[in-house]
């Protein structure tokens, strides 16, 4: 099982559930340490006051912020926990929204919640918030402390176990109509029709396991190179694609292309 | 806010279609920063690389890269070797297929940004929103960002292009392994109909500016009280009690929401979210 990253209390009016906190993603990705290369032998990293010039214990640092008049101020991280105190240890259901309603743009990282304990109790009251959840397209919505930073979360279920995911602030997402949109100019339906038939040729069903993360293949790859030989793999070619002179001709042809790559069976 | 940085000037491929576009981060982070310090005296700490077994400190240049293959055994790689593993971004965002949109789970969601038009994508751009929208598709993609290939859906959103990067499949934990053995004892439909209600009770219409980051609030007035010289109080926590019975603890939420709302009702003329008990 995945270590808990958390573990605390969640509430939901006066009913109070022990919850621990897992990662719903796994870290798949290669992970280098650095060797000195010399004796092969592993890095450390040292933390040195940068005046004295000497190794510092974890137990002997702060936290730093340079206010707006370059002054500055050093907090510990206990003081630092008095700015929450108690949702450090306990995620308050605030509301429940639509689950349709939230612009998945908020949307951070997912976690699943488990029930902390054995007891009758607890078991019941976390399958209760979880079936309760499971019968309509609702979400949860709370706050706690992870790390010294409040996140606001979004509580569901997935597959039985209560899910939860940390949110940006709404502050955090960029404004849409900042960004440079399409024209103004409506595409002629001629135009409008070839594209959606190119999307229609190109359609397929949504299926994830179908895609493989290439960054992890290929690290792999060299890693295995690196055990036999001491060979450097090629880089690859480059493309440079530029923008076509007649866009109804190039929807055509995408099209057509597109039909031939459906009639092979893909 | 100013008009956020482009990331990337690239090229969107569809067929045979090329759009000139640009990559924005649809996020940022308003996070309160801090630095490492040093108590005693402020300054600021250095990380420094140590070889550990010679207790020397080394540059840069004399580091490699080990990926252990069993405890305590590497497989090493210098860090040219490493970089030739790494993809050469071609700058080019190539949608190999389209899906149903609302078949993508938000969980496989990553980051998220904004496509904009580039000088002459215009009309492309225009064309590949109008018809994604038209067909309730999103284009899944490839591309090379920041040394990776990430695999992306494309959607359209407030009339622009939006592009998340995606999770890999394998790289969400199995929900089935994690269940507990035991799921415990069913509640009772008298428990279900009472935790029915709270979630009626506490349901509002989202609304993004009721959400405000409080913490950011409070850790800056903490730093404040601090650099005016006072005292920062550690307060102590009380751990929340567990209830033994789960339908009192229901029925007496209940009634706390009902005596709430019967005093919100008197005041305030519009319906706010529910305020946290704390």
């Amino acid at each position: 099982m995945p270590r808990a990253i958390w573990s605390g209390s969640l509430s939901f009016g006066l009913v109070n559930v022990p919850v621990q906190l897992v990662s719903a993603v796994r870290d798949r990705d290669v992970h280098f340490r650095q060797l000195h290369e010399k004796d092969g032998a592993p890095i450390e990293t040292r933390r040195f006051c940068a005046k004295e010039d000497a190794e510092v214990s974890f137990e002997e640092i702060g936290r730093g912020f340079e206010t707006d008049n370059g002054k500055q101020v050093i907090l510990t991280d206990e003081e630092l926990a008095a700015a929450a105190p108690r949702k450090s240890r306990t995620i308050d259901i605030e509301a429940f929204v639509d689950a349709d309603d939230l612009d998945p743009l908020l949307l951070d990282h997912p976690y699943v919640l488990l029930p902390a304990g054995e007891t009758d109790g607890v078991r019941r009251a976390y399958r209760l918030l979880a079936d309760v959840l499971a019968g309509n397209d609702r979400l949860a919505l709370g706050r706690f402390v992870l790390r010294a930073k409040e996140h606001l979360v979004a509580i569901g279920v997935r597959d039985g176990l209560l899910s939860l995911t940390t949110m940006r602030f709404p502050d955090e997402v960029r404004p849409a109509k900042d960004v440079d949109g399409s024209s103004r100019k409506k595409p002629t339906p001629a135009a409008l029709k070839a594209t959606v038939e190119v999307i229609e040729a190109l359609s397929t069903d949504w299926d994830p396991a179908r895609y493989e993360d290439q960054h992890r293949r290929r690290l792999l790859a060299a890693v295995k190179q690196a055990e036999r030989t001491a060979e450097v793999p090629e880089e690859r070619e480059e493309r440079t694609p530029t923008a076509p002179a007649d866009l109804m001709d190039t929807l055509k042809r995408s099209l057509s292309e597109a039909r031939e790559k459906q009639k092979a069976g893909r | 806010m100013p008009r956020p940085r482009s990331l990337m000037n690239a090229v969107l491929v569809f067929g045979d279609v090329a759009v000139p576009v640009k990559l924005h981060s649809a996020t940022t982070s308003k996070d309160v920063r801090f630095n490492e310090v040093h108590l005693t005296d402020g300054a600021k700490i250095e990380h420094r690389r140590f070889c550990s077994e010679e207790d020397k400190e080394v540059p840069y240049a004399e580091v490699a890269m080990g990926y252990e293959i069993a405890e305590g055994k590497y497989a090493v790689l210098t860090k040219d070797q490493l970089a030739a593993a790494t993809p050469h971004s071609d700058k080019t965002i190539t949608v190999e297929e389209f899906v149903p949109a609302d078949e993508i789970d938000p969980v496989f969601y990553d980051r998220g940004y904004y496509l904009g038009a580039a000088a002459d994508g215009e009309a492309g751009y225009r064309l590949l929103h109008d018809a994604l929208a038209r067909t309730s598709r999103a284009g899944i993609a490839h591309f090379v960002f920041h040394d990776r290939e990430r695999l992306a859906a494309l959607r359209p959103h407030d009339g622009i292009l939006l592009l998340h990067t995606l999770r890999f499949a394998d790289e969400l934990a199995r929900l089935d392994e994690l269940a507990p053995d035991d799921a415990g004892r069913a509640p009772t439909p008298k428990e279900v109909k009472m935790a029915e209600q709270l979630v009626e009770s506490l349901h509002v219409d989202f609304d993004p500016g009721d959400y405000r980051d409080e913490h950011r609030a409070a850790v800056m007035k903490l730093i404040e009280a601090k650099a005016a010289g006072e005292e920062i109080q550690v307060p102590q926590v009380q751990e929340p009690e567990v209830a033994d019975d789960l339908a009192a603890a229901l029925q007496a939420s209940l009634e706390a929401r009902e005596h709430s709302a019967r005093r919100r009702r008197g005041t305030a003329p519009k319906r706010q979210p529910a305020k946290r008990r704390g």
